[in-house]
């Protein structure tokens, strides 16, 4: 153990000449010693494959929930049919499809096509989390939404429990309550992709009380104005609403 | 949640977020999968690959590019789509030809750790030499007989996670209760791998 810490800190801490004669002599003069430097490398080289099989079947996960690729190579042809077909469609039925769809019907597509299940991860996270996230999936909301606020309690400054709080009370129609979640995923400004705001409009266009539909459009126009997650999606509904 | 998986950045705010330290370094990762998760389409219309295939030649480019772009080994001298792309039609080519050649999946890990390059020749020629003679899947097999929560921190410790960063993702009080515990369990899959 002692030589581990000793091994780990001649790989990490800043290189210093005087240390790195004296570890290289005891690798060349040691082979016990150097017998411990080859297992901390191979331990590592191991525990970055583990990793990547963990990340691997994540990616899995992932890719069967959002792309369903089909059968085999297809004939370029028999795409480009396909698509023909699809563009004589769109022309037919964009104008009434467009002018049809209410801010609520928009929301349950996005809650049922992207809501409906969180990614679970083999190691990703903490176990509570990740308890919270196999009750979510399995649909049981109320469960999930304990199991989340629990984790909240024991460390406010958890922002992905703060998201699938908000999300799990979302699913249970409890809009007060994920919005709350949301507002305060706000704070969070050092994160790249924060969905604070896409989930907030989500939210209020789910609730749909009288002003709710003028709150997320303004919602919809921060996302798109400050480049914000979600701005692809957002100018997609603007467009719709 | 689908993170992002239709929200696009352009590739500096990508690479930039790759390269951030923080808990939160899994969502970057899963948009760079989502943002191109298109090319194992390609990979079966263009390589005739099986979907199982092209996907594993596609997790396998999302893996290398990461590992690129944390090392500070992709330049960005070509935009990130190149990038992968290369990557990913190398990596479509190397399946094919272990198709047609029936050779078996490799046992050793490909790549030689960037610690070992560390040292100097000699030093490196005896370490080298006795890592060749490790039994490698007798060492996967160990790590996965240990306890969950060492599994855990050792496998974030393999994925460059610092243990400050593991300290938050494992609830431990602190990086210096995490690094006493991970060579703790270190010193335990090696007691372990040498009872054999």
């Amino acid at each position: 153990m002692d030589n581990l810490d000793y091994i780990e800190s001649y790989f990490t801490d800043e290189p210093d000449p005087v240390r790195t004669r004296e570890f290289e002599n005891r690798i060349e003069s040691d082979p016990a010693f150097a017998e411990q430097v080859a297992f901390y490398l191979s331990a590592f080289q191991v525990s970055g494959e583990a990793a990547r099989i963990v990340k691997k079947e994540h990616f899995k996960e992932i890719y069967k929930k959002n792309h369903i690729a089909g059968p085999g190579p297809v004939r370029k042809l028999v795409y480009y049919m396909a698509a023909a077909a699809v563009v004589a469609g769109m022309v037919f039925g964009i104008y009434t499809y467009v002018k049809s769809v209410s801010p609520k019907q928009l929301a349950d597509r996005y809650v049922n096509g992207h809501l409906q299940t969180l990614g679970v991860t083999m190691s990703g996270r903490s176990d509570n989390l990740q308890t919270g996230l196999r009750l979510y999936n399995e649909g049981r909301y109320e469960e999930a939404l304990l199991q989340f606020e629990k984790i909240i309690r024991s460390d406010t400054s958890l922002f992905t429990a703060k998201e699938y709080a908000g999300i799990a009370a979302l699913r249970l129609k409890e809009y007060n309550k994920a919005l709350s979640y949301f507002e305060q995923l706000e704070i969070y400004n050092g994160l790249y992709a924060n969905p604070a705001l896409i989930l907030q409009a989500v939210t209020l266009m789910e609730r749909n009380q009288p002003g709710d539909a003028a709150k997320a459009k303004q919602l919809l126009k921060r996302i798109v104005d400050q480049d914000l997650e979600g701005k692809e999606l957002a100018q997609e509904w603007l467009r719709k609403l | 949640m689908d993170s992002a998986g239709s929200f696009h950045y352009n590739d500096q705010e990508i690479i930039k977020q790759l390269r951030q330290s923080g808990i939160d370094k899994r969502r970057s990762e899963e948009q760079l999968f989502n943002r191109f998760a298109y090319f194992v389409r390609e990979g079966m219309t263009k390589h005739a690959l099986s979907e199982d295939e092209s996907f594993d030649a596609y997790s396998d480019t999302i893996l290398a590019a990461l590992e690129n772009i944390r090392n500070e080994h992709f330049e960005a001298r070509a935009s990130l789509k190149t990038y992968l792309y290369q990557i990913f039609h190398n990596k479509c080519v190397d399946l094919l030809r272990k198709r047609t050649t029936h050779k078996n999946s490799v046992h050793r890990p490909e790549s030689i750790s960037d610690r070992l390059m560390l040292l100097t020749d000699t030093a490196r020629s005896v370490v080298q030499k006795m890592m060749d003679q490790a039994d490698w899947n007798l060492l996967r097999e160990k790590l996965d007989q240990l306890e969950e929560k060492c599994r855990q921190m050792l496998t974030y410790w393999g994925d460059n996670y610092s243990d400050k960063e593991i300290a938050a993702l494992l609830r431990y009080k602190n990086a210096d209760v995490v690094k006493t515990s991970r060579l703790r369990c270190l010193d335990r899959l090696r007691n372990l791998y040498k009872a054999k």
